[in-house]
């Protein structure tokens, strides 16, 4: 959980950093480029005074082309054509005769000069050209990755919801105005209601009608759209296949933000939060279908029960029932005895049946309760083996403790009830003697894990087969010796269920020598603190 | 003659247990809702013995007829009820109901809860039962002795006040609830680990086989019973 937390919060910095912009060039550094031009041009009169009547005027021109030059890499479009212009001016000031003025004696000399003067402007206006393109293609570099992180953490998080923030960041960024964002959390409802979606951001009346309508139409309103260019802000809407999943509003602070780049771009970073709104829903609806897919396996699987498991039993008791109806009076008090013990048998298991099933049902329906408390494991066997006696009437079925063992945690009835099908499971399925054994097995050196009490009954039944041994445990199955055996078409299923309500878990072991052993295997739980015994 | 007021809605079963109980020589009078329950017991003269009460009732749940009944007389009421909610039992046992039958039940299983309903008739009015002899234990709860065999058994207190209040109650079930607050205390009534561990002393002494008992009886989720004394 916290890994997760700390993954999640690592993808939103991530996305932080990327969506930060770009550093503006700053007062400090426009003084560093002007101080370098200053020293540029500094070099170059030093230059021109050096070779001052050793070269041709045009050489020393030459210096000042250079320095032109050389400083509009760094300056801006308009201060390189200042700085060329002031370069030429000074060169006439300085070495074209007349010297000390703007003055000129010879028409050659005006010619140099303005040929001077065009040449650093041209390479100027190129360079400055260059640069620009260049940053344009930084910029949607830039973007591309700031698009590619939004989708890659929209991808990674399982609520769009949460990325919410990082892309209004954006948006705010390319309105120049807090942008707001406003998600549906599922379905588009039929009227416009509030709790219908989720709200990122401050909206008055009108913007989030405006919005709503963006929704439901699916197309952005907004300068430079065709649609309501009045606005002072885009509509978009956060678009995937076929439908949109909520709307943004990106207010413009300026009108020159209003470009249709800059739009394209908005509209591009809403998509992509539409289409994981999207993924989203279906998500959602994909998971709500598996639930009911599961509830109705639940309720084939007790129908299926219902209709196969009770239908014996209730043969029985009418077969029994309407014979000793009809000829009561010619049967023998043997006779009658039998038929009256095999309706009470039947009633026995068919109202064990119910309550299985009954459990079942309760267990599967998602938010079961237990009602748990400290339990004796000894008490809980003594219980189920006076229900064994009491049913079975038989002395086949012995008990074995492990002394000193902690008391469980535990729902005592539903407990009741696992051993209680364990042990008619075990004396349907076997002749030979059963076990109930409860031991506790502690996380053996250097095993990592707490220790757990282990509740096993065991029989020397014939086992079974490997192909079988993990289908048991499903609703409406039973082995193969059943042809006889009835009824346990819920009980392990409900045993399973009952283990797992409390955490544990239900093994199946086939037994050295034959037999089987159906192990509940339950944590140990820290007992209260002993006070005022 | 004993004479039980029958209170159950569905007329076949209403008749079976009218027949069962008279073929067992009880005097039964049948209501079949709560209204008519409540009628026959008020007007009936001599009242009766023992009430039979089942809870869903066309004109509303048994538990309030249990109140009222409660409020006014220790008669005993058994409960029968279709509903398997354990949460119910415990609630009804600690309202005073003396026992209950979850149906499905044999004839055979009711007529031992009301002979032992029957046995604790008017011990509110009687000194309560200080004796108790089954099975070769028997305890004095006068003489505070314990004797097993014929051996005398040493109690703790606690163990003795735990057995005592079983005693008082043999044959019935009493719910953690009940144990704890008479044992121990009305502030002690949650810590049912306590009755775990005192419990499992009890029967360290007084059972053959602890993990099988036969005199201590547990009633999973609800409480304990001390198996009927002989006699």
């Amino acid at each position: 959980m916290n890994a997760l937390t700390s993954g999640r919060s690592g993808w939103s910095r991530g996305l932080q950093t990327v969506l930060t912009p770009a550093p503006r060039i700053g007062p400090k550094r426009r003084l560093l480029g002007s101080a370098a031009a200053l020293a540029l041009w500094l070099a170059a009169w030093a230059g021109a005074t050096v070779l001052d009547h050793h070269v041709d005027l045009a050489n020393q021109a030459m210096l000042f082309v250079i320095a032109s030059v050389v400083a509009s890499i760094w300056l801006s479009a308009p201060a390189a054509f200042a700085f060329a212009l002031a370069c030429t001016l000074s060169f006439n000031w300085g070495f074209v005769p007349p010297r000390g003025s703007l003055g000129v004696d010879l028409e050659r000399h005006a010619v140099l000069l303005m040929a001077m003067l065009i040449v650093s402007w041209l390479i100027a206006g190129l360079v400055s050209r260059l640069r620009a393109q260049a940053a344009t293609a930084r910029d949607a570099a830039r973007w591309a990755a700031r698009l590619q992180a939004v989708g890659e953490a929209l991808r990674d998080s399982a609520d769009p919801l949460q990325q919410a923030e990082p892309v209004a960041q954006a948006l705010s960024e390319l309105g120049g105005a807090p942008a707001a964002l406003m998600l549906l959390r599922d379905e588009l409802p039929q009227a416009d209601q509030a709790d219908a979606v989720w709200q990122h951001g401050t909206l008055d009346a009108d913007e989030r009608a405006g919005l709503w309508l963006c929704l439901r139409q699916s197309q952005a309103f907004g300068p430079g759209t065709g649609r309501h260019g009045e606005q002072p802000a885009w509509y978009l809407p956060l678009r995937s296949r076929g439908a949109s999943y909520g709307a943004a509003l990106v207010r413009l602070a300026e009108p020159e933000h209003a470009a249709d780049g800059t739009r394209a771009r908005a509209q591009a970073l809403c998509d992509l939060i539409g289409v994981a709104l999207q993924r989203a829903v279906l998500a959602r609806q994909t998971e709500s279908a598996r639930a009911l897919a599961q509830t109705q396996g639940v309720r084939n699987a007790l129908l299926a029960s219902i209709s196969h498991d009770y239908r014996t039993p209730l043969a029985v008791i009418l077969g029994a029932a309407s014979s000793l109806q009809s000829q009561g009076d010619r049967l023998s008090s043997t006779q009658r005895e039998r038929l009256a013990g095999q309706i009470v048998d039947e009633v026995e298991q068919l109202s064990r049946m119910t309550d299985n099933t009954l459990q079942l049902a309760r267990l599967d329906a998602p938010g079961v309760t237990l009602r748990l408390d400290w339990e004796s494991a000894e008490e809980i066997v003594g219980t189920a083996l006076a229900h064994a006696r009491r049913h079975q009437g038989e002395r086949r079925i012995r008990a074995r403790l492990e002394p000193g063992l902690p008391l469980l945690r535990c729902d005592a009835m539903l407990l009741s009830q696992l051993l209680d099908n364990l042990i008619d499971n075990a004396m349907k399925y076997s002749d030979g003697p059963v076990e109930l054994v409860v031991r506790q097995q502690n996380p053996l050196p250097g095993e990592i894990g707490d220790a757990q009490i282990v509740l096993a009954v065991r029989d020397r039944g014939a086992g079974v087969a490997p192909a079988e041994r993990s289908k048991v445990f499903e609703v409406f199955q039973r082995g193969d010796g059943a042809a006889t055996a009835r009824g346990a078409g819920v009980g392990l299923a409900v045993c399973r269920a009952i283990a797992r309500a409390h955490g544990g878990e239900l093994k199946l072991r086939p037994r050295a020598h034959g037999g089987t052993s159906f192990e509940l295997w339950l944590p140990v739980l820290p007992m209260p603190q002993e006070e005022g015994t | 003659m004993i004479r039980v007021l029958l209170v159950e809605d569905d007329r076949d079963l209403r008749t079976t247990l009218r027949d069962g109980l008279a073929l067992e020589g009880y005097e039964v009078s049948t209501a079949a809702s709560l209204s008519e329950g409540l009628a026959l017991w008020t007007h009936a003269r001599p009242a009766p013995d023992l009430v039979l009460l089942d809870l869903g009732l066309p004109d509303g749940d048994g538990e309030t007829l249990l109140a009222t009944l409660r409020k006014r007389d220790a008669v005993p009421v058994l409960v029968i009820s279709a509903r398997q909610a354990d949460g119910q039992k415990i609630r009804l046992l600690d309202a005073g109901a003396d026992d209950y039958l979850v149906k499905p039940f044999s004839i055979g299983e009711l007529l031992a809860r009301l002979r032992v309903a029957l046995r604790h008739r008017g011990t509110a009015l009687k000194p309560a039962l200080t004796h108790y002899e089954a099975d070769a234990l028997v305890v004095d709860l006068a003489a505070h002795r314990v004797s097993l065999r014929d051996e005398p058994v040493h109690l703790t207190p606690t163990e003795f006040k735990l057995l005592a209040r079983l005693v008082r109650s043999a044959g019935q079930v009493v719910t953690h609830r009940q144990l704890l607050a008479d044992v121990w205390g009305e502030e002690f009534t949650e810590h049912t680990h306590y009755l775990r561990l005192y419990m499992g002393q009890l029967r360290a002494k007084l059972e053959a086989d602890p993990a099988d008992p036969q005199r201590l009886l547990t009633e999973p989720g609800v409480g304990y019973r001390l198996s009927e004394p002989a006699a």
